[in-house]
């Protein structure tokens, strides 16, 4: 019973974690530019990675592998936003034609 | 419980590395640099997650360290990829602008 629960669980958090995971990278074929595109990929990274490690959390039996997961997690929930704004301050100086992607307030 | 903890995680791994697929399409074919590099840093997030799935899926705990470290080097790479690419966009509007 108690294991049947836990499968479910399991089941749940890694199929909703594959479907943030799935709609960002439907999001890097939607959209055009690439300061949306950030967007869609750094919601992987947070939302989608957390629902596959809880997830995977939940099935492990040892303590030190889920603790290694959630100091993974952190991790990445500090370098991923890091990431994303390098990538967009990157996209805003090498950009040709800024103003045609979006209001430009000053330059 | 075993056959279906394997076939779940045979499900996961099967539709990460066809996602992982799908990301190196578009980093091949991104118009702009930065685009194809956010495309490198969703596949470095895809691979981490397929390691973590792997570390439940054959029961080595060690895979987790791996995952750790996996995540600290995707990091850097961007870190570095970015400031490099930076320096040679600045490089170059600086010499544009001494044409002009």
């Amino acid at each position: 019973m108690i294991e049947g629960v836990r499968f479910g669980l399991t089941a749940v958090f890694l199929l909703g974690g594959l479907a943030v995971l799935a709609t960002g990278v439907r999001g890097l074929y939607r959209f055009r530019f690439a300061l949306n595109r950030i967007h869609a990929a750094s919601m992987c990274d947070t939302l989608g990675l957390l629902g596959l490690l809880v997830g995977l959390s939940i099935s492990a039996g040892d303590g030190w592998v889920v603790l290694k997961f959630a100091l993974t997690m952190v991790f990445l929930w500090i370098a991923s936003p890091t990431a994303s704004h390098l990538i967009a301050r990157l996209e805003a100086t090498t950009i040709y034609h800024l103003d045609r992607n979006m209001e430009v307030l000053e330059k | 419980m075993h056959d279906a903890y394997h076939a779940l995680y045979t499900v996961v791994l099967i539709a990460l590395s066809l996602m992982t697929l799908l990301c190196l399409e578009r980093a091949v074919r991104g118009p702009s640099i930065a685009s194809r590099i956010n495309a490198i840093n969703m596949i470095c997030t895809l691979t981490l997650s397929m390691i973590c799935v792997l570390t439940l899926m054959l029961s080595e705990g060690y895979l987790a360290d791996v995952a750790l470290i996996y995540a600290m080097v995707s990091f850097l790479a961007v870190v570095v990829l970015c400031k490099v690419y930076m320096g040679v966009a600045l490089d170059q509007q600086e010499k544009e602008g001494k044409k002009e």
